[in-house]
């Protein structure tokens, strides 16, 4: 018996190297996971949940949040994260709502940050499409806040470019024009506030709900639990973690979380 | 003997005068001496020492240099010679035009024409002048009578400096101008090419070609020069700086067509009334020179940031998008006052290269 079962490990290890995927008999057939080049979320649980380490690059991934429930924060950190680790990157400014100040606020590095204003959400497109094609952006966030009315061909013609360059993930904010960029986007995370974080009477940031609804190279389903900070939060979210140690002798800061 | 010939445009010394043409001059004058300072806007100094055993009197080689520029522009000019910087310039300042059309006046002045002229022609502050007005000093000659160290005991270093130009002696030298370089490379096609966009590869060849003479010489260009000269149509001219001194023939070339695709697009599309018949010209030869060289090991990208070769890469590219969106659409953002209750206070936008 115990021959057999070695001789069935070197015949699978064998099948393995040839790169043949093997399953169990009743296991659901996991989708095919390629090495895919990808740029962190800035949030560890999301990357897990991502399965790909973060955004894959070379693809359109859409930030499914209705206002107010953490996508721009969650783009801002992307942002800081790709530019922590050696990264430059592009923000795409249509109704010109970027704020630069949060955005320095949390992390991001404004000396290597491209803000681009387009007029129309076409130009947006087209704009971000010469800014890919130089292969020297690592993220570019498209945000086209309420002006959705986007045109599916360009779209699909800016995928196919972003695949061929393989270098630029792009992030877009549409919460008008999700059926039209999730239909083309290669992953697409929703997010739900859970609950509110709280210090006292203040308001500090917000637990999200981040779940996987579709991804091309990877298997969907999965979610992770983030807590975006607001960008005084982050200061306070420091505090506390200075403040929690026992040694200190401090009575626990009064973290809450407020069901949302 | 050094033998100076100053040269003061005065149209060109006025404050909202067109200074455009006096680089063009002080290259022009290049042609009669190697020499050639460019002291002021509207000012020059020739050094034109010997050369009267080419031209002739020095009156000649006036006439000559005002022969010369006027090929440029044709402007009034002072034209004064002397042995050093200061009778020279005097010289000018004092020469008068003959005619109210004249082209150009003349003057000579040697050092014992000083004696009589009056103080104050001399480049004095108001106060001084005033001090020498007390002690009844009048003319140079006065001046230049006194012991020097009792004009400095009175009026200091700048009376003693006055002074050595009352004698007419100024030992500043003359500092000649670098001309500026260029290189340049030229195609001529027997075959006219079909619109600009086909001009792209021979772009690209004589950029390269540009481009390797210069580094052997360890020079890169900060400018780049290119003329079309088109069949049927007036020729296209574009002079593109560069976002810095490089030598990537790939970038240069890029940049320069986007350019002259968007000058195409501009001047082509509003010529004809019908905006569906695209107007193609006919390119016959390309002209291409790169100027403003310097040594690229001079700029110095930020040590211990990682972006910053990308980021100077990537402004080429921001170049080309300008071309092509226009401007206004690419902007960097710096804090302002972090703390301010409205947003549009707490940073500021600023447009990339403005």
């Amino acid at each position: 018996m115990r021959q057999t079962d070695a001789a069935l490990a070197v015949a699978l290890e064998t099948l393995r190297a040839r790169g043949l995927a093997l399953r169990r008999g009743s296991d659901p057939e996991p989708m095919p996971e390629r090495a895919r080049p990808s740029v962190p979320t800035g949030h560890a649980a999301l990357d897990a949940a991502l399965g790909t380490g973060g955004w894959p690059r070379g693809s359109l991934a859409l930030l499914d949040a209705p206002r107010g429930s953490g996508g721009t924060s969650l783009a801002l950190g992307t942002l800081a994260a790709a530019q922590a680790a050696g990264g430059l990157a592009a923000w795409l400014d249509l109704d010109g709502t970027l704020d630069a100040s949060v955005a320095a606020r949390l992390g991001v590095r404004l000396e290597w940050l491209l803000v681009a204003r387009p007029h129309d959400p076409a130009e947006a497109i087209e704009l971000a499409a010469w800014l890919a094609r130089s292969a020297l952006l690592d993220v570019i966030v498209l945000d086209f806040g309420e002006r959705g009315m986007l045109e599916r061909r360009a779209l699909d013609r800016f995928g196919s470019l972003l695949a061929r360059s393989g270098a630029t993930a792009t992030l877009v904010l549409a919460p008008s024009a999700r059926p039209v960029v999730g239909a083309v986007a290669g992953v697409r995370v929703a997010l739900h506030r859970s609950a509110w974080l709280a210090v006292g009477r203040d308001l500090v940031g917000q637990r999200v709900t981040a779940t996987v609804e579709r991804h091309r190279w990877a298997q969907p389903g999965s979610s992770a639990e983030l807590d975006l900070w607001f960008a005084e939060g982050r200061r306070i979210d420091d505090v506390l973690a200075v403040a929690a140690q026992p040694r200190l002798e401090l009575a626990r800061p009064a973290l809450q979380v407020v069901s949302a | 003997v050094t033998r100076l010939l100053a040269l003061v445009w005065p149209g060109l010394r006025e404050p909202d005068a067109d200074a455009r043409p006096f680089e063009r001059m002080l290259d022009a004058l290049d042609d009669l001496s190697p020499r050639v300072e460019a002291v002021d806007v509207g000012v020059a100094l020739v050094d034109v020492t010997g050369l009267t055993a080419l031209w002739g009197p020095e009156r000649r080689v006036a006439a000559r240099a005002v022969m010369l520029v006027r090929t440029v522009a044709p402007l009034a000019v002072r034209c004064g010679i002397g042995d050093d910087r200061w009778l020279a310039t005097l010289a000018a300042r004092l020469a008068r035009f003959e005619r109210q059309d004249a082209p150009a006046a003349f003057g000579v002045l040697e050092r014992a024409e000083l004696r009589d002229l009056p103080l104050t022609l001399l480049p004095a502050d108001p106060a001084t002048r005033q001090r020498f007005a007390l002690f009844g000093l009048t003319t140079m000659g006065q001046l230049a009578d006194l012991p020097r160290s009792s004009v400095g005991a009175q009026f200091g270093a700048i009376g003693e400096r006055l002074q050595a130009l009352a004698r007419g002696d100024d030992r500043r030298p003359i500092e000649p101008r670098r001309r500026p370089e260029r290189v340049e490379s030229s195609e001529t096609f027997e075959m006219p090419l079909e619109g600009v966009g086909a001009a792209a590869l021979t772009l690209r060849r004589l950029a390269a070609d540009l481009c390797d003479r210069l580094r052997e010489r360890h020079l890169a260009p900060g400018r780049a020069v290119l003329e079309l000269r088109l069949e049927d149509a007036p020729d296209l001219r574009v002079a593109q700086p560069f976002p810095q001194p490089a030598l990537e023939p790939d970038w240069i070339a890029r940049l320069l067509l986007s350019r002259l695709e968007a000058l195409a697009v501009a001047r082509f599309a509003s010529a004809g009334d019908d905006a569906e018949a695209s107007v193609e010209p006919r390119v016959a030869s390309v002209h291409l020179a790169f100027d403003r060289l310097s040594d690229p090991s001079a700029t110095q990208l930020p040590a211990f940031e990682v972006q910053a070769g990308r980021w100077e890469e990537l402004r080429w590219s921001l170049e080309r998008i300008r071309h092509r969106f226009g401007d206004g659409r690419l902007w960097q953002a710096g804090v302002e006052r972090p703390t301010a209750a409205l947003a549009e206070h707490r940073f500021r936008l600023m447009e990339l290269d403005r």
